[in-house]
């Protein structure tokens, strides 16, 4: 319950405060935002599996948001950071439906 | 599967697993009632962490005048050159409008010109078909036909010597005389284009008063031959000559206009 407060706050205060991101940090800023989106999930759906643990929610998330700004970050300096991006996201993206659909066996049992 | 060691007791059977709650009441669970237990502290501060950076980004690809702000170089290359290209086209286009206004300036002036020519010809033709009024220098020549002696045919005369001489536009009495004009002798009178005229004949005649006057004064001409009728003849030379009888223009029904 004081994660979802947690996240509805976090919501809240950036509409309302319009926060300024470092120019050299707005390429990375959506990238991170979808790999925590995917900890996020894994994190709901170990925590319906019974095994949640915060120490493993904490690293994957923070690895999750470092490694995928880093390759990112990679791409960019290689020439390929768009095609990069993609790819992260498409992976992070798969990553989150399986989660989404194993939280919907629990939740739905179906 | 190892043997359990010997000496070592039987691991003591697992107690009985409580039944696992559903998807549902664990995710109830986990919601209600708030624990403020380390676990759930650690997720808040990574929720809220998430959450900032959701509302940024959101707010970022909303607004338009910070979508370049983020963007690569690469991609702000291709977006300065499909610009320069997209500015390329619109000055092609732009000077090809310009051509046509042009153009279409140039063609409204000719097209005013040619209507000014008509209109202009139209006059030219109505003068000389007697449906519109004219005047100008020229003379007017006036018969006094006491005796009743002067016939068609003399002032048929007289209206071919003045056209001869080169006159424009001419009246008798008040009758356009066109090209159509007929000249009768009916009933002791005089018809022009069936209506009748009486003495005195007064004609005006537009035209070079120089060379008109002359032209009815040629020895043995009209000027000479009505007098001989004993008609009195005077031709005069006013300021101006104002022919002002209208004929009504006709449609031929058989002449087309063949050009």
């Amino acid at each position: 319950m004081i994660a979802v407060l947690g996240l509805v706050l976090g919501v809240v205060i950036g509409v309302v405060t319009r926060p300024v991101v470092p120019t050299g940090m707005e390429p990375y800023l959506p990238i991170a935002v979808v790999a925590a989106l995917d900890a996020v999930f894994g994190g709901l759906r170990a925590t319906l599996d019974g095994v949640f643990d915060d120490k493993v929610f904490v690293v994957s998330f923070l690895s999750n948001v470092v490694v995928a700004a880093l390759i990112v970050f990679l791409g960019d300096k290689l020439g390929v950071g768009a095609q990069l991006s993609t790819g992260v996201v498409v992976v992070l993206g798969i990553r989150i439906f399986s989660n989404a659909a194993a939280i919907r066996r629990h939740v739905f049992g179906a | 599967m190892t043997e359990p060691t010997p000496g070592h007791p039987e691991p003591a059977p697992e107690p009985a697993e409580p039944p696992r709650p559903t998807g549902r009441a664990a995710l109830r669970a986990a919601l209600w009632p708030p624990r403020a237990s380390r676990g759930q502290l650690v997720a808040a501060v990574l929720l809220f962490v998430l959450g900032l950076g959701l509302a940024i980004q959101v707010r970022a690809a909303g607004s338009e005048d910070t979508a370049l702000r983020g963007a690569r170089p690469e991609d702000l290359v291709r977006i300065l050159s499909d610009l320069e290209d997209r500015s390329a086209r619109l000055e092609d286009e732009k000077s090809t409008l310009e051509d046509q206004r042009t153009e279409l300036e140039n063609s409204s002036d000719q097209a005013e010109e040619a209507r000014r020519q008509s209109e202009e010809r139209e006059r030219q033709l109505g003068v000389l078909a007697g449906t519109v009024a004219a005047e100008g220098p020229g003379i007017t020549l006036r018969v006094d036909d006491p005796t009743g002696a002067v016939t068609a045919d003399m002032l048929l005369d007289a209206v071919q010597e003045l056209r001869a001489a080169g006159a424009e536009a001419l009246q008798i009495n008040g009758v356009r005389v066109v090209a159509s004009t007929s000249f009768v002798d009916h009933n002791g009178g005089v018809h022009v284009d069936d209506e009748r005229i009486r003495a005195p004949f007064v004609v005006d005649a537009i035209g070079r008063p120089q060379d008109l006057e002359p032209a009815l004064n040629i020895p043995g001409g009209v000027v000479q031959s009505l007098e001989n009728k004993q008609a009195t003849v005077a031709v005069t030379r006013p300021e101006t000559v104002t022919v002002d009888a209208l004929r009504s223009a006709e449609q031929p029904d058989y002449a087309q206009s063949s050009s």
